[in-house]
């Protein structure tokens, strides 16, 4: 049973003066619960507004985006989102940052505490929760920002290259925390990323997008069983997976460079 | 420093008329004088009184029109011209309309200020709400807040300490409107008191008025920068 299904969306960019651009072609998706898809891609390919569209940030051309049976129309709790940048409230704490949904949904003070500090916990912040965003690290906001995005419980957490802009080890250790979050909450995750290793090592099953104008090259099933250590990385399964992926990521990455050229 | 040892040079030197620039140590006597026999402590109390009150009237209905406008389109196109127009506006050419309408009481001084101040204040509050990073908006939107919580929670908290900043500003130009307002048409206050001496060639008492309104300007920028690092601690974050 499929918690979201993307139904025949595109969206066209309209620009004065130019002609308007295809960004994603219309493109189906059904996401079941409990999956983990990581969706991989060249920039620009339309991965972003792909999960724009389904956060309700952005909004498609033409088709429909439903979640539990029902239309999507503009953001809302049930789907919260991890940025690329650092999207910490600058003026609040690391534990007034993770009540900040949960003040909004007008939840007794006591109880918001209580799940910010659970949270804080998962993600390993104990200590830092009265921290300004400004004090932390890179990787302390982000997952500051996954543990505000989770606490609000939404139906499913949208992820739109949240480590890229974090240096490669941090990368790798938020990969594995991440993991195994969704490993214990099992919550539906859609996750950006143009990172094959990433992808492959995280998601339960991969989807490729095509150059611009993005669409669906292929859906696979990644079969490596859970909890999985970062040792899998290294093994023969993993790497020909991984090739697999970086032969089909890279006809695109030529594709979009000849489009620019 | 090398302004008072300048000053002192030229005057105590000679090479300055006494008529036209006192020395230092004539300021400081006269400044006593009046504030001791002259009752310029009032002088003073009346124009702080009038630019705070001035300021805070237009500060009161500005704060929430430019937050307005920078928080909702609709809103701004609907003000923005009229605002635009209006703070090119000299507010110190208003002062000639303003006696005629309202008289050289109180009221005059007041709306001077406010007319000097509002319409900056509306202006640069709007396009500091307008410029709220996106990204964290659209954040705050993925964590359920509605419209109506997204300037309260979003919007003011982000823009507070540049609104803040813009405060103290103005609050600046507010001043110089203020003795202006009183050069023209009033019956105390400094602006009054440096008018007055102009006509006894008193040069003393004019740089001591000068000093103190220097002075309490810069006591006022102290308390806000002091109250900005009080309230808005991670403002100040990352910028060192």
């Amino acid at each position: 049973m499929s918690i979201l299904s993307i139904r025949g969306v595109s969206r066209t960019f309209e620009a004065k003066h130019r002609a308007p651009t295809l960004a994603l072609e219309s493109t189906n998706l059904e996401v079941a619960e409990n999956d983990f898809i990581t969706i991989l891609g060249p920039s620009g390919c339309g991965k972003s507004t792909l999960l724009r569209i389904v956060a309700g940030l952005d909004r498609q051309t033409s088709g429909d985006v439903l979640l539990d049976g029902k239309v999507i129309d503009g953001p809302g709790a049930d789907r919260g989102m991890v940025f690329q940048s650092y999207t910490l409230f600058p003026w609040l704490t690391v534990l007034e940052n993770i009540c900040f949904g949960l003040r909004e949904r007008g939840l007794p003070r006591e109880e918001q505490l209580t799940i910010a500090h659970s949270f804080v916990k998962k993600v390993g912040l104990v200590g830092f929760e009265s921290h300004f965003p400004k004090q932390l690290s890179g990787g302390m906001q982000q997952r500051t920002a996954l543990a505000r995005a989770l606490a609000n419980n939404p139906r499913m957490l949208l992820m739109d290259e949240p480590f890229g802009a974090l240096d490669h080890q941090t990368r790798e250790l938020m990969q594995e925390h991440l993991l195994s979050i969704w490993e214990a909450e099992r919550k539906t995750i859609l996750f950006v990323t143009h990172d094959i290793d990433e992808a492959v090592f995280m998601g339960s099953r991969v989807v490729v997008m095509s150059a611009r104008p993005g669409r669906i090259k292929l859906d696979r099933e990644i079969p490596f069983a859970h909890p999985r250590h970062y040792s899998i990385k290294t093994t023969a399964d993993f790497a020909a997976l991984k090739g697999e992926l970086t032969e089909q990521v890279r006809a695109e990455v030529i594709a979009s460079q000849a489009l620019v050229a | 420093m090398l302004f008072f040892a300048v000053w002192a040079v030229a005057t105590f030197g000679g090479y300055v008329s006494k008529t036209f620039l006192a020395d230092p140590i004539t300021m400081v006597k006269s400044g006593y004088t009046l504030i001791t026999e002259m009752g310029f402590l009032k002088d003073i109390g009346m124009t702080v009184w009038r630019v705070v009150g001035g300021f805070l009237i237009a500060a009161a209905i500005a704060l929430p029109l430019g937050v307005a406008m920078g928080a909702y389109k609709p809103i701004e196109a609907f003000f923005e011209p009229f605002v635009s127009f209006s703070r090119y506006l000299p507010a110190s050419a208003f002062i000639p309309l303003l006696i005629l309408w309202v008289g050289i009481g109180e009221e005059q001084k007041l709306a001077v200020i406010f007319i000097g101040s509002f319409f900056q204040l509306v202006l640069m509050i709007a396009v500091v709400v307008g410029n709220t990073r996106r990204d964290l908006v659209e954040a705050a939107y993925t964590l359920g807040a509605s419209d109506a919580s997204l300037v309260k929670r979003v919007l003011i908290p982000s823009a507070a300490p540049e609104i803040a900043e813009i405060l103290r500003m103005v609050l600046g130009w507010a001043w110089t409107y203020v003795i202006v307002a009183e050069l023209i048409g009033a019956s105390s206050g400094i602006g009054y008191m440096i008018t007055n001496s102009q006509a006894l060639l008193a040069t003393d008492q004019i740089i001591f008025g000068i000093i103190v309104i220097g002075v309490i300007g810069l006591v006022s920028d102290l308390l806000f920068k002091f109250a900005n690092q009080r309230f808005f601690p991670w403002a100040a974050l990352g910028k060192a």
